[in-house]
């Protein structure tokens, strides 16, 4: 197995590499440090350096590093104790931090359902495989998925259980792509059981809606199967957090710099401020934006390393969310390297059941298409579904008329990475002005400008956007 | 006809698109382990379907069918059964 982890770990397997200056050591190429990461002393001083950095970084430090404890000790047990630690994430700790109540089972109970439900479908896709679930199943779950948010949607206020009915419409979304990836795993001759593929539904290492990583096949894949391999996976997650933190605080000082020193408006404050028709001169909006968009950067790769350092630590050598997306010289290339776990739940759940069905005579149909079909449809999908609050206020059919701006966010950004994936095998230009860094700022751009369409809350009207957008350009007053 | 030397030159070729020459065994993860991505098994899907006539439709696709050499063996054995 393979415990290469980034690209440029990858670079280092080859030709003998310049030496480079680096903030954090490369400590897993240190035969030494490896051998000693073997040892009792070594994994007892890996996992307090560890725990000591996750308690900056999370409440539940002392759980977290108390499991990762116990899967170091016993990595035979590993993907056993990954599904005990998600029940006890998902079900116990609820109960241990909150005095109990019933405000807060129904919700537990709406969880243990929703993972129940995940079983049931699971199992259905790998018993009758010939039948149209069997064949279809993400499609199948999706598209009920839809209609039940939207069969709830409009009951809610009609009778007592209904709310409950929406409540439990908006819990199950926390699963809806847990169990996409179980259903893609039906396949496999390798197959876990679903007690193994529980343990990836929200694992107790951490998970947006998004899973990271990916689902029970790609934990497979990845896991450490000798204790060598375990090392050089546990010191990558103990750099990774160690990276973390530092970017955390690059995070703070950004933050305090821009919005209190240097006294730049938000980019929620400057928008409102164009709502409002009173807004903030266009070079003051510009550095809103690009604040905005450093911002989304950076604390999109602190979440994504905090969650893949615990994961490495558990022993599976997950690839980094975020990987140096400002280096990126193409769209799709920025794409990967800034979610690359959502990136990937798109690509498998909607670009390559698109890939295989559609345009195959006709190459550059087929992979435009199947493109729109992830970045753009899957996207919108995926976000649509995602605040279920918002779908009850609004109800149903006001909501999707809401969401416009995101939808052509998505659909600009579809259309974008499909060019781009086109245009893709020009060659590339040599230099490092013309190679590197003027793709980089334009990349840069592109995301920064559609950023101002990234809104997901339905607050304004689509035309707001264009506004703003117009503002920038000095287009409009 | 042996399909693995065909298979081998091609993932060879691909990862050399990206800078990547270091060698790889018949059983060495390509897509999982992220030295290809998602693009590049869209090429891997192109070249069977062209050069040994799978239908990705028929046997389902998920990356870990075309992770590897080995991999893409057993695939192309199963779609022929």
């Amino acid at each position: 197995m393979s415990v290469t982890t980034t690209p440029a770990d990858l670079a280092a397997t080859g030709a003998p590499r310049p030496f480079r200056l680096r903030l954090i050591p490369p400590l897993e190429t240190y035969p030494a440090v490896v051998s000693f990461a073997q040892t009792v002393p070594g994994k007892i001083a890996l996992l307090l350096l560890f725990g000591a950095g996750l308690k900056f970084a999370l409440p539940e430090w002392k759980e977290l590093t108390l499991f990762l404890a116990l899967i170091t000790v016993f990595p035979q047990h590993r993907r056993l104790l990954v599904t005990l630690g998600m029940l006890q994430w998902t079900f116990l700790l609820p109960l241990e931090k909150t005095a109990f109540s019933l405000g807060l089972l129904f919700p537990l109970l709406m969880k243990a359902g929703s993972c129940l439900i995940g079983g049931v479908l699971f199992w259905c896709a790998v018993r009758f495989r010939r039948s149209l679930f069997g064949r279809r199943p993400i499609l199948v779950l999706l598209v009920g998925y839809a209609a039940f948010a939207y069969v709830a949607s409009v009951l809610v206020g009609t009778f007592r259980g209904a709310a409950l009915l929406w409540s439990f419409s908006g819990i199950f979304a926390f699963y809806l792509w847990f169990i996409a990836y179980a259903l893609l795993d039906r396949d496999s001759k390798d197959r876990d059981s679903f007690g193994l593929q529980l343990g990836t539904f929200r694992p107790f290492w951490g998970s947006t809606d998004t899973p990271y990583p990916k689902g029970s096949s790609y934990l497979r894949r990845i896991e450490a199967r000798s204790p060598e391999q375990l090392a050089v996976v546990q010191l990558k997650g103990l750099k990774l957090l160690a990276w973390a933190l530092i970017l955390k605080e690059v995070f703070s000082a950004f933050q305090w710099l821009i919005y209190k020193q240097l006294a730049i408006p938000t980019f929620a404050t400057a928008f409102e401020q164009s709502v409002h028709r009173a807004p903030y001169p266009w070079f003051v909006c510009w550095t809103s934006l690009v604040a905005a968009f450093l911002e989304a950067v950076l604390s999109l790769s602190v979440t994504g390393h905090e969650i893949i350092a615990c994961c490495r630590m558990a022993g599976f050598a997950a690839l980094r969310n975020t990987y140096r997306p400002l280096q990126s010289r193409t769209i799709a290339e920025f794409w990967n390297r800034y979610y690359y776990y959502f990136k990937e739940l798109l690509v498998d759940v909607f670009f390559y059941p698109a890939f295989m069905r559609y345009f195959k005579k006709r190459p550059k149909m087929r992979l435009f298409f199947a493109t729109i079909a992830a970045a753009s449809f899957g996207n919108a999908y995926y976000h649509f579904f995602s605040e279920p609050g918002t779908i009850a206020t609004l109800g149903f059919w006001k909501s999707m008329v809401a969401f416009q701006p995101y939808m052509f966010y998505c659909l600009v950004l579809g259309v974008a990475i499909g060019i781009s994936q086109l245009r893709k095998r020009r060659p590339i230009p040599t230099g490092w002005v013309r190679g590197k860094l003027v793709p980089s700022l334009v990349v840069a751009l592109f995301y920064c400008l559609l950023h101002v369409f990234a809104d997901t809350s339905r607050s304004y009207p689509i035309h707001e956007h264009f506004r703003f957008l117009a503002h920038l350009f000095a287009l409009r007053s | 006809m042996d399909q693995r030397p065909a298979i081998r030159e091609f993932l060879k070729d691909l990862l050399a698109t990206k800078g990547d020459s270091a060698q790889f065994s018949d059983g060495s993860s390509l897509l999982l382990s992220g030295r290809l991505q998602s693009l590049d098994a869209v090429e891997i899907v192109v070249f069977l379907e062209e050069k040994f006539g799978v239908d990705f439709a028929d046997v389902g696709f998920a990356q870990d069918k075309i992770d590897s050499v080995d991999a893409i063996i057993s695939l192309l054995s199963s779609s022929r059964n």
